[in-house]
């Protein structure tokens, strides 16, 4: 297959492609304008949150507008990589919902986003098997079935296909690392479960690759073989990542002080972290107030209250750096 | 955690715990050391060479999965024990060759023998490898045992530490 088949014409590739560096482009913007509200306002923001979302959008906007190195399936590999993997995850650490809420003004903005990151339906794509499904089900479905050859004849179907895995992506980092507030915590267990199996999928997938191309293409077996090797091992970087994500997220709770007659953060009643600190209540507060209660938490004085909104600050015993 | 408001407990270490944690740690571990010397460093063994059934690919990408999560897990959960000072060092020594032991002979049986997943090493006859592989991994195995019996026996001994 000649690099003319991976790329058809100038027309629908290059304008889907532009459009999503355009939007994550847009997005760093405005993730580095809120920022710097919360810093004029004189709220804590760590500055790694900036650094690796702001790393996320230049690598979707990289992978969306160069050509990756090597070969065309290895070329293929590489973008997905970065852009159904890598770039979600640096996304969703950089907490985009969570500045969001703390950045916008009061108004119908501000209280639709809560509003949908709490809906139902919403709720149901977060649930982290339902995640990786529409996740690796898409990529399965376009590797295992007629859909990658269809995708260098359609460039329309080739942008929906790769809005689709930047989507999924983000979707299935999201609900696994729930590190943004949403409808229900989900437990460690089934999140761990979700990316286990997740894993396990992209694992057979990358090795399927290697003996077998997908449907209807015929790239070379030495561009088939790194491909699917780099497919493999590179998913087992992004995967090792976001385990540490979940265990770092465990290990800060664990034996943290407790409430009276619960066992731990984790027992706490859901929705709880909304009731503790509104989070339109950002008003600057008199110093006193503000080390009397956080003392009266056990926190270190000398910290803002609205540092540790949304998240389980007060309990974990940890410095706050929500 | 420095925490003024919490009460200063005594440290009381977990043996069980202990054990079974570094036994986490050990097996993956072992499928780690397996991965990278025999598949990368040796290339004994191949990426895939088409002749692995489909169930024996699912469960190679399950293990490898669940090998990369067991150590990171097994990595966090020590610390945890380090830091609340619950770490029972005898059963973890145990623990670790239970752990690298019980992988090996499991990797030796069920992957290379039953779900034939590979071999050893190709192009030679398989059973001095085999062999060596699957005594290799008792010998750790029963190393881990001892260690965890007498482990248990002294802290009978000694129980209040």
């Amino acid at each position: 297959m000649t690099p003319e088949h991976i790329h058809p014409g100038p027309a629908w590739h290059d304008l889907a492609g532009w459009c999503v560096t355009a939007g994550a482009l847009l997005a760093c913007a405005a993730y580095l304008l809120a920022a710097r509200r919360l810093g004029r306002r004189g709220d804590a923001w760590p500055w790694p949150r900036d650094a690796v979302f702001t790393t996320g959008c230049l690598a979707v906007a990289w992978a969306m507008t160069a050509e990756p190195p090597g070969g065309p399936f290895t070329s293929h590999v590489t973008r997905h990589l970065v852009v159904g993997m890598a770039a979600p995850l640096l996304l969703v650490l950089g907490r985009p919902l969570t500045l969001a809420l703390r950045a916008l003004p009061p108004g119908p903005l501000r209280r639709a986003l809560p509003a949908a990151a709490h809906a139902r339906p919403v709720a149901v794509l977060l649930l982290p098997p339902v995640a990786a499904v529409v996740d690796l089900g898409g990529l399965w479905l376009l590797h295992r079935t007629g859909l990658f050859a269809a995708t260098h004849r359609q460039p329309l179907l080739n942008a929906v296909t790769q809005a689709h895995v930047l989507a999924a992506g983000l979707l299935f980092t999201f609900a696994v690392c729930q590190l943004d507030p949403v409808r229900r915590r989900r437990s460690l267990a089934l999140r761990g479960s979700a990316l286990l199996a997740a894993g396990a999928a992209h694992a057979v997938l990358a090795k399927g690759l290697y003996g077998a191309p997908p449907p209807g293409t015929d790239f070379t077996a030495a561009d088939l073989r790194t491909g699917a090797q780099l497919m493999y091992y590179g998913g087992d970087l992004v995967e090792i990542a976001l385990a540490v994500t979940l265990a770092v997220q465990w290990y800060a709770r664990r034996h943290a002080p407790r409430p009276t007659g619960r066992r731990g953060p984790e027992h706490r009643p859901p929705g709880h972290a909304h009731r503790r600190a509104r989070p339109g209540s950002h008003r600057v507060r008199p110093v006193q107030a503000q080390e009397g209660r956080l003392r009266a938490c056990g926190h270190p004085p000398g910290r803002r209250l609205s540092d540790r909104w949304p998240a389980e600050g007060c309990r974990t015993g940890r410095p706050c750096s929500v | 955690m420095n925490d003024p408001e919490r009460p200063l407990r005594r440290p009381r270490p977990e043996p069980r715990r202990s054990l079974a944690v570094c036994a986490l740690i050990g097996a993956a571990l072992m499928a780690a050391v397996d991965e990278i010397v025999f598949h990368q460093l040796l290339a004994w063994h191949h990426f895939y060479d088409r002749s692995t059934t489909d169930i024996g690919l699912l469960s190679d990408g399950l293990l490898h999965t669940a090998e990369l999560l067991a150590l990171v897990a097994g990595f966090f959960l020590y610390a945890d024990l380090r830091r609340r000072r619950a770490l029972a060092a005898a059963h973890a020594r145990a623990g670790l060759f239970i752990g690298l032991g019980a992988f090996q002979l499991f990797d030796g049986v069920v992957d290379h023998k039953l779900l034939r997943l590979h071999q050893i090493r190709y192009g030679t006859d398989v059973t001095p490898y085999d062999w060596a592989w699957n005594l290799g991994g008792l010998a750790l195995l029963l190393i881990g045992c001892t260690l965890a019996l007498r482990a248990a026996r002294r802290s009978r001994a000694e129980p209040t530490t």
